[in-house]
């Protein structure tokens, strides 16, 4: 039997504190496991949202927001200048108007309540919005969206943010200018409009050509129509109210944005995307800091818990190691022994740790980043009344509602996995709780003099 | 042939320094049992852990078979007694959680006895000193304080060494198995030509020693 094996036995030489030691280890390592894996996977969504938001920027009427606020809309060749702007690769263009009862047959798919009532009201002396207002009943108007990349609302991108799908007919062409429309489910439903059907809108007749589902009843309400086709039946030929830029790079951004600036001068508020995910990614921040520290915490604590139980036990086993000295035992022998006993426990405390620590991973993440979250579905929720109100004039809110409403929901969905950099991590936390545990035992254990151990005898 | 000369050993106090071993000098021969005795606090445990290259003495020579053995870095006196010396203690100080062949195999292992021939050897030590087979399977607090001295004998002979320690090895047993052991010891001494020094206070365990040295204030003298 030599040191190693000896050391290995000893383990569980006294089973309570065994069992203590190892419980002990396992929740600690369990913790550093959970904080690891919930810190990757906050890691990865940070990244995530930073790789696909990253590379916007959104440019709006100076003053305007949503359907709040003045200014005055942009125009196609405020467009055309930023389109020429070096690292621009698109410009996806929106230019939002709503529709009362003179304007449309549709019929809104949802009652003012006393919000709509609230606001209506409230807000209809503004802008474009005069006549939505009236006295004690508002009539909540429907919500056209004429946009140039019907594609990418449809997929994600424009109208409602990420979960608006096709359930039925096809989108229309990026440049149309035909009296054709795609409708949400909602509008659909309520006006018994189905692929095929008309409605009128400005007096035109239109064309259904698709029905969307984006499982809101806000985005479900409204309709997409081509963006030229918007301009010229609401009378504002040319006006955007809306433009989401694509740069070729996230290096590029900055620069592009300081030359959107530059072109439009005050006419337009031009934001980084990637500074308001990043003010949106605060609270994963926060978490990915959190875990951080915990991971810290934990391993150094389950190191110390380790260095004070091997300590424990060495001076419990003094007057053993001064007979094995006496006995002939060199000092590597010994110290080998209690190392491989000190290993043994952080074997067995990780391999349980981490089972816990996988098992728990998931709710650990899960609680830290909706807790932190609050914050910002709170900020999401103001974004929202702004794109939801029906006040002020022009349109375009979509885009920012939809965007930050996006955010809100993705930062809470973050899924944790274990993969192998997890797995090396832990034999690295192991590793390093075992030298930190065996440090002071080791120093102990050379200092034993078996002359001194046996006189007391 | 254990020979030690003008051996000094003292150690400081707030009073000053204190002799603990003044200027001894003996000699003992191969299959020799040779007990010294004296009161507690007399230097004798001193004593034997100079012999035991435990501690260093500050002055004086000794050697084991020619060897000058005072003069060792310490990783030389560690192969030294594993090799050369083995203990016996009052306490029988045998490992608590191995069996009594594995504590006896301990030794054969420091003394890098060959690997094959370790558990035989054991088995032959435990034959040796009056234990059966079964005996060698129980770890040492299933044994009685008589078989754990058996145990710790056969553990210092194991590996036939030259030079056996024994630290009051009645101790802690009542006098007829105090008597048996001290036999036992005997025993080894000569079937191993092994010298054997006994430290004791027990006058009975000195008698059935070849040679009996007192010691009194660090001063050894021989007992005719």
């Amino acid at each position: 039997m030599n040191a190693i094996t000896r050391g290995v036995k000893n383990t569980f030489r006294n089973s309570i504190r065994t069992v203590g030691i190892i419980a002990i280890l396992t929740v600690a390592i369990a913790l550093s496991i959970s904080m690891l894996v919930a810190r990757d996977a906050v890691n990865t969504k940070i990244s995530s949202v930073r790789a696909t938001t990253g590379n916007t920027i959104s440019v709006s009427p100076a003053g305007f927001f949503g359907f709040s606020g003045g200014g005055t809309a942009l125009t196609t060749a405020d467009i055309d200048k930023i389109s020429s702007i070096a690292h621009v690769t698109s410009v996806r263009s929106a230019f939002t108007q709503r529709l009362t009862s003179t304007d449309t047959s549709l019929t809104a798919p949802t009652p003012s309540g006393t919000l709509g009532n609230q606001f209506g009201g409230g807000f209809g002396g503004g802008g474009g919005g005069g006549g939505f207002g009236g006295g004690g009943t508002f009539t909540p108007p429907v919500r056209v969206v004429g946009t140039n990349s019907p594609g990418t609302a449809l997929v994600g991108g424009a109208n409602g943010g990420g979960t608006e799908k096709l359930t039925a007919g096809t989108a229309f062409a990026a440049n149309s200018s035909a009296d054709v429309a795609v409708i949400g489910t909602n509008l659909a439903s309520t006006n018994s409009l189905k692929v095929g059907s008309t409605f009128t809108a400005w007096g035109k007749t239109i064309t259904v050509v698709g029905i969307y589902s984006a499982q809101s009843t806000f985005a479900d309400s409204e309709v997409l129509m081509p963006l030229a086709t918007v301009q010229t039946l609401s009378g504002n030929p040319h006006s955007i109210d809306s433009a989401t830029v694509y740069v070729d790079s996230v290096d590029n951004v900055s620069a592009v944005q300081r030359q959107i600036k530059a072109q439009l001068g005050t006419a337009a508020d031009v934001t980084n995307v990637q500074q308001q995910a990043e003010a949106q990614l605060a609270p994963l921040n926060s978490v990915k800091t959190i875990t951080t520290y915990t991971l810290i915490g934990t391993v150094i604590g389950a190191g110390i818990i380790l260095l004070l139980s091997m300590l424990m036990i060495v001076r419990e086993r003094r007057r053993e190691i001064g007979v094995l000295k006496a006995l002939g035992a060199p000092n590597g022998s010994v110290i080998r022994q209690f190392i491989a006993e000190a290993t043994t426990f952080t074997v067995l405390g990780s391999l349980f740790g981490f089972i816990a620590g996988i098992l728990l991973a998931n709710p650990i993440t899960t609680t830290l980043v909706n807790n932190s979250s609050n914050s910002a579905t709170t900020g999401g929720g103001r974004f929202g009344f702004g794109g939801g109100g029906f006040g002020g004039g022009g349109g375009g809110g979509g885009f920012h509602f939809g965007g930050f409403r996006s955010f809100g929901n993705a930062l809470t969905s973050v899924h944790t996995s274990v993969g192998w950099s997890t797995l090396a991590f832990a034999f690295v936390i192991a590793l390093l709780v075992a030298v930190i545990g065996s440090s002071v035992a080791v120093a102990t254990i050379a200092r034993v003099r078996p002359a001194e151990v046996l006189r007391s005898e | 042939m254990l020979t030690i000369a003008n051996l000094k050993k003292s150690f400081s106090t707030s009073a000053g320094d204190v002799p603990a071993v003044n200027d001894v000098s003996f000699a003992a021969k191969p299959g020799e049992m040779v007990a010294i005795i004296g009161p507690s606090g007399s230097g004798k445990s001193t004593l034997l852990s100079m012999l035991g290259l435990l501690d260093s003495p500050d002055s004086g020579s000794l050697t084991l078979d020619g060897r000058e053995l005072a003069s060792l870095s310490p990783a030389e006196r560690t192969h030294f007694r594993a090799k050369q010396v083995g203990f016996v203690f009052q306490q029988f100080n045998l490992i608590p959680n191995l069996t009594a062949r594995e504590n006896i195999m301990l030794s054969l292992e420091f003394a890098e006895f060959p690997k094959s021939q370790r558990r035989a050897r054991a088995d032959e030590m435990l034959t040796m000193v009056g234990l059966t087979s079964d005996k060698g399977d129980r770890r040492p607090a299933k044994l009685s304080g008589g078989e754990q001295q058996r145990v710790a004998i056969a553990r210092a002979f194991a590996n036939r060494p030259p030079l056996i320690l024994a630290d009051e090895p009645t101790g802690s047993l009542d006098r007829a198995t105090g008597k048996k052991i001290v036999a036992l010891l005997r025993e080894a001494a000569s079937a191993q030509d092994a010298t054997v020094l006994v430290v004791t206070h027990d006058e009975a365990v000195a008698q059935q020693a070849d040679r009996r040295l007192e010691i009194e204030d660090g001063v050894l003298t021989e007992i005719a």
